[in-house]
């Protein structure tokens, strides 16, 4: 009975998210949908490296930046269509990723955070300096794959891309969660060294996820490319978009598939809605550090085992068991 | 005499640039053998295990597991090669479920069929891991997480099991069950290295004890025949061999 109300809220989650561009009364709602769904996608992928391992990166912006400009520079430079170049430039995102894994998942807690901050001050300096190739400060303009639709139709199209990136990330999440592979991350989230000492490989599985997390948001930035077609260093190597990454997974949930999915659902909503009421001031950057302080003070697991808690009270040992023990 | 599954010859080690805490230390345990380690604090009884299991790599001496020279290999070559380790304190992957935490105590195994097999025969050495399958681990009492830990430790079927302080803030009747668990060890075949402080009740679990002292086995015999030495019960043991 459990399983089959679960199964009925997916469905029923998949359906609204199916007709979501059909029913939203306006352009603008669709395009946050598309935001939103963004947010979730790369939220998610940034949970493969996070929420089983534990490695906190700020990083991740760094791979959302460089899958959008390898995106861009695939189709300016090299001609290729949108979809080779999509793809091409997110694997080669995630084999840079690997390199830097190899180095960077060597170091752990604190160490391993300013790191990762240190990877995107890198590159958005690189793309920044980099003027002849990328067009430095002053951005790069992405062709539309798309010349025969408008702007709406943009969105809707772009609408269903991100749902299916969503889709493969939260899929490939799953699996991972059921596999011998996500048993040794989680072991490794847990105590890295007894992980190692039972055989688990756990430089090679760290650098694996950490490339795999890099893939799916070079997806996500290669995608943002083709829809926003107007690239500036500034917003795609921001750390802020790594940060929300974080505070929306943190704000759901990093052990759950729907987690960083719930989280993006109020995150992205409500930075959209600070910008509309308040215009473009600081406040949403306020406010996403406040949610992400109320967080980890009082919810510091996410909405999903809070709400789940509330539901049904934790099981704990009792003093029968430790009398059997 | 049985066949010496593992021996530790003539061991040096410390930490750091630190003093040697092992100062030339020899043991052997054979196949289906208890040894207990006693002795006062500092004696380096722990230190031996992690020379064995290979977190500490020994300044001279050999670990040979099997007849075959394994000093200073990594830890997850000597548990493949058939000897595990079971940390001092409670070491379980506190979030995951019991079996997540022996399944991962077979991590090496590629064969599924193997694995389950295993499981059910650990499930079967210890009834509440079977019991507690799919328990969240960090909730189980102290002497279940234990067994746990032993679960865990004899996935691999390995010939040796190094026991840190398995009784360490457990109860007296949680004790007990741990040292049952010791002896049904001991019963299918495995070879055990023992450390413990509640020396007495290791004693009378072990075939052989060995009392160190300033790094080196000061004294060692059957384990009986040690409870019943004056010597150390005045030294060690305070009151207890003269109970």
């Amino acid at each position: 009975m459990r399983n089959a109300s679960r199964y009925a809220l997916l469905a029923a989650g998949v359906a609204l998210a199916l007709a979501y561009p059909w029913i939203v009364p306006n352009l603008y709602l669709l395009y946050a949908g598309v935001l939103t769904l963004m947010y979730a996608a790369t939220a998610t992928s940034w949970n493969i490296l996070g929420g089983f391992t534990g490695y906190v990166s700020l990083g991740h912006s760094a791979f959302f930046g460089l899958g959008a400009y390898g995106t861009g520079l695939l189709m300016t430079r090299a001609g290729w269509s949108w979809i080779p170049s999509l793809i091409g430039s997110a694997l080669v995102v995630a084999l840079f990723a690997a390199l830097v894994g190899v180095a960077a998942v060597r170091v752990r807690g604190a160490s391993f955070v300013i790191v990762s901050i240190a990877l995107v001050s890198m590159t958005n300096l690189l793309v920044q300096g980099w003027r002849s190739l990328t067009g430095g400060s002053t951005g790069l303009r992405v062709p539309s794959p798309f010349p025969d639709l408008n702007r709406g139709q943009s969105h809707f199209a772009f609408f269903y891309l991100f749902l299916g990136l969503l889709a493969l990330v939260m899929l490939t999440w799953w699996f991972i969660s059921r596999s011998r592979y996500g048993a040794g991350l989680r072991a490794i989230r847990e105590d890295e060294d007894k992980a190692e000492s039972l055989g688990v490989p756990t430089a090679a599985f760290k650098v694996t996820a950490y490339a795999l997390s890099a893939l799916f948001v070079a997806l996500a930035g290669g995608l943002y490319a083709l829809w926003f077609r107007s690239l500036d260093p500034i917003f795609v190597f921001s750390i802020l978009i790594g940060s929300y990454m974080v505070l929306m997974s943190l704000l759901g949930g990093v052990r759950h598939l729907f987690g960083p999915l719930l989280g993006a659902l109020i995150v992205a909503p409500a930075g959209e809605y600070f910008l509309v009421a308040l215009g473009e001031t600081q406040v949403h950057l306020a406010a996403a550090g406040l949610l992400l302080v109320l967080v980890v003070l009082f919810m510091p697991e996410g909405i999903i085992p809070a709400a789940a808690r509330l539901v049904s009270r934790p099981q704990q040992a009792s003093i029968r068991e430790e009398a059997a023990g | 005499m049985s066949e010496i599954v593992l021996a530790l010859n003539d061991l040096e080690a410390g930490y750091g640039r630190a003093a040697l805490v092992l100062r030339g230390l020899s043991v052997t345990v054979e196949a289906g053998q208890v040894v207990c380690l006693v002795g006062p604090n500092g004696a380096g009884k722990s230190t031996v295990l992690r020379v064995a299991s290979g977190l500490l790599a020994p300044r001279s001496g050999t670990v040979v597991l099997s007849g075959e020279d394994v000093t200073g290999l990594a830890p997850q070559d000597l548990l493949t090669r058939g000897l595990a380790h079971v940390l001092q304190g409670h070491s379980v992957f506190r979030e995951m479920t019991v079996a997540e935490n022996v399944l991962l105590g077979g991590f090496t195994v590629r064969d599924g069929a193997l694995l389950a097999r295993r499981a059910e025969r650990v499930k079967e050495l210890f009834p509440v891991v079977g019991e507690r399958w799919g328990s969240i681990a960090g909730l189980l009492s102290g002497g279940q997480q234990k067994q746990v830990e032993f679960a865990r430790a004899l996935m691999l079927e390995p010939r040796v099991v190094l026991l840190d302080e398995p009784s360490m803030g457990l109860d007296p009747r949680t004790t007990q069950t741990v040292f049952d668990q010791i002896d049904l060890m001991r019963r299918t075949g495995v070879a055990v290295l023992l450390v413990e402080q509640n020396a007495r009740r290791a004693l009378e679990t072990a075939d052989v004890g060995c009392v160190l002292d300033l790094g080196t086995v000061h004294i060692s015999g059957p384990a009986r025949d040690l409870l019943a030495d004056p010597r150390l019960g005045a030294l060690y043991l305070g009151g207890a061999a003269r109970g």
